[in-house]
């Protein structure tokens, strides 16, 4: 490389202009010369040599320190350091694939860094966009919940009922893979559903359910080592990142458009820049954008000098399609007439190497029976009756004959699936953001139907209740404004670009392939085409693993 | 210690005069509802008065609610089974109703429709 950060032609190496021998055998000589001279240098010089340096270690390198007009050209170019993006390139790692992460953020916080995801939005509430997702390292696993569970085979169906339903696989698909994304997740022991035998015994009675067509059934959680919190991937995995020889991870560095060739069908380059003004260029032989949901279609539709549409938009389906998981709060009271419940519903226990917490999940015979959604309850905070719920719960058990002396009450939580919809979506703003990218308008929208759905599963969970002589419930949620009153989001982004085995009803193939694109793919729950109730954490992961395994045998 | 048999007899009168008092206060101090036609089935709820206020939510759900057909139903079903017989039954069979949002069994829900009718 020349000091002015152009690169030569060469054969190895995240950098053409430099062998990994050659550079093994400058660097001691680099370094003396550095401690020596470095410090009488101007700023400018002073970042070129750091910028140097780094490339040598082939770890962690500042965008900012990047020369202008520097072209990197690695096998694989990541857009993106999260969890995604993270696991392709650790997958990656035993291979003699050369990989970039092109990772807007640096390892921490920053407000301007963050302010690039501001955009704006019309229609039903949602959050605002900046406000549900972290720019650096680690993305949105910086501030997650850590909750995990796998999607269900239904989750994977064709389902009648259901329009654009139907992944291009089947759960034992992604199932091959779930154990490494779980422990990707650091989740401990994986149990799931299977815990239930360590977990009731050891804590009290679950809760007894009449057949129907909601069971308990149990998230696991990420637990960091060392600490209580959720797994961060980019402080977390720092460190095997640095020790991946063929890996370069920038920092700062955001990728404003994806070049593709005259005829439109693979990405030849991508545009790097960084808010101190840099800008260089990817040329990759491939590339994986896991930018999240919603910078993947911002990128995808922006980079429009080609293909006017954007990448991958041949049949307008980029940025459709978005979705969320809606969590009311306090969606039903629950009473349990004789007071008693494993403390696994209200919070998560630690058994037997897995941290765990119970919910209550609509069977998948339900859920066809009833073309019901997907959802989630969670039992949380004891709550007091007023006069007409003591009233209720006492004529209830008395009728019942049962007693409710000891009866509690509870406030219950959910977290809902919506239906896919092709006109919740985002579209380019006329606004542009500090590094001159169309920023996004999120165009909301949320069906009455699937609120009404999931008070169905609700109502179900109420009839198992009065079946086993239990307890009982109130729905507490009725008109649309009660249900928007008590909106909350699991700030999961999924859904802008879709896979589909048929390219007219998605963005990529069952490969995460970009239609239409030679070389793009793309990874996170930007693919999901429905959305199931499950954290999706976890679960595109294992679909991020799966792709891992795909680009191994393209780029041999 | 001994108790004299003036003691004794004058202590078993006082218990018998308390337990007299006691029921008959019971049954002097219960709460009174005007006759309603619904009298027998309302005899089976514990709490009249706060099941009325539950009814009243219940028949805020229902337009043309017919009291003496909803009486009648409930006679014909009480004559081959117990409340709780119906109440589980109900339950089993997805018959239910919401009051105020409480997911209650049918039976339950026509009683306390009954109830807050007789009160009204």
């Amino acid at each position: 490389m020349n000091l002015d950060g152009r690169v030569k032609p060469g054969h190895d190496g995240h950098w053409s202009g430099t062998t990994q021998v050659g550079m093994r055998r400058r660097r001691h000589i680099f370094d003396k010369t550095r401690r020596t001279a470095a410090a009488n240098l101007p700023e400018a010089c002073q970042n070129q040599l750091h910028f140097r340096k780094a490339s040598v270690l082939g770890a962690f390198i500042d965008a900012r320190n990047v020369p202008s007009g520097t072209v990197l050209q690695p096998d694989l170019a990541i857009v993106g350091g999260g969890p995604a993006g993270i696991a392709v390139a650790m997958a990656l790692a035993a291979t003699p694939i050369r990989v970039v992460i092109l990772e807007s953020g640096g390892m921490s916080f920053d407000a301007k860094t963050q302010a690039l995801y501001e955009g704006s939005k019309v229609g039903a509430p949602y959050l605002t966009l900046e406000a549900s997702r972290l720019r650096y390292l680690g993305g949105s696993s910086n501030h997650w919940g850590g909750w995990l569970r796998p999607m269900d085979e239904i989750d994977f169906e064709e389902r009648s009922w259901l329009a654009y339903s139907g992944w291009p696989f089947g759960k034992p698909e992604l199932d091959r893979y779930f154990a490494r994304a779980h422990y990707l997740c650091e989740g401990g022991t994986l149990l799931y559903d299977h815990g239930e035998k360590w977990a009731v015994p050891a804590y009290g009675p679950k809760l007894a359910l009449g057949e129907g067509g909601v069971a308990t059934r149990w998230f696991q959680f990420s637990k960091m080592k060392g600490s209580t919190l959720p797994t961060h991937f980019g402080e977390r995995y720092a460190d095997e990142l640095k020790r991946i020889g063929r890996l370069s991870v920038y920092l700062h560095a955001n990728a404003t458009r994806l070049g593709v060739d005259a005829a439109g069908t693979r990405i030849e380059e991508i545009d790097v820049a960084t808010l101190t003004g840099r800008k260089f260029k990817v040329k990759p032989r491939a590339a994986v954008l896991a930018a999240g949901a919603v910078e993947a279609a911002r990128l995808m539709l922006a980079s429009n000098d080609v293909i006017p549409a954007g990448v991958g938009n041949a049949h307008d389906l980029v940025g459709r399609f978005f979705a969320d998981h809606p969590t009311p709060r306090d969606v039903a009271t629950l009473v349990v007439f004789d007071g008693k419940l494993t403390p696994f519903y209200a919070e998560a226990q630690a058994v037997h190497g897995a941290v765990m917490r119970a919910g209550l999940f609509p069977s998948p015979e339900f859920r066809r029976r009833s073309a019901a959604m997907a959802s989630s309850v969670t039992i949380e905070n004891k709550v007091e009756l007023d006069d007409l719920g003591k009233a209720a719960a006492a004529a209830t058990a008395a009728a019942l004959g049962v007693g409710a002396g000891d009866a509690v009450a509870f406030s219950l939580g959910g977290g809902m699936e919506v239906t896919p919809d092709p006109d919740r979506r985002f579209t380019l703003d006329a606004d542009r953001d500090a590094l001159g990218m169309p920023k996004l308008r999120l165009h909301m929208r949320l069906a009455d139907a699937d609120f009404a759905q999931f008070r169905r599963t609700l109502k179900e969970l109420g009839r198992q209740l009065l079946v086993s002589r239990t307890g009982l419930i109130r729905l507490n949620l009725k008109t649309r404004d009660e249900w928007l009153d008590s909106l909350d989001w699991g700030n999961h982004h999924m859904g802008t670009a879709r896979m589909n085995a048929d390219p007219r009803l998605g963005v990529v193939d069952a490969n995460l392939q970009v239609y239409g694109m030679a070389n793009f793919y793309v990874a996170g729950s930007a693919v999901f085409p429905t959305y199931g109730a499950a954290n999706p954490t976890v679960n595109l992961l294992a679909l991020a693993l799966r792709l891992a395994d795909h680009l191994k045998g393209v780029l041999r | 210690m001994k108790l004299t048999r003036r003691e004794a007899v004058i202590g078993a009168s006082i218990g018998a005069a308390a337990g007299v008092a006691g029921v008959g206060g019971r049954y002097f101090l219960r709460k009174r509802h005007a006759p309603s036609p619904y009298d027998d089935l309302l005899a089976l709820l514990d709490d009249r008065d706060a099941d009325a206020q539950i009814g009243e939510t219940v028949l805020a759900e229902i337009e043309d609610f017919d009291p003496q057909a909803t009486a009648d139903d409930l006679r014909a079903r009480l004559a081959h089974n117990t409340l709780s017989g119906l109440m589980a039954e109900d339950a089993s069979e997805g018959r239910l109703v919401e009051a105020g949002g409480w997911i209650l069994p049918e039976t339950l829900g026509a009683l306390c429709a009954l109830a807050a009718k007789a009160a009204a």
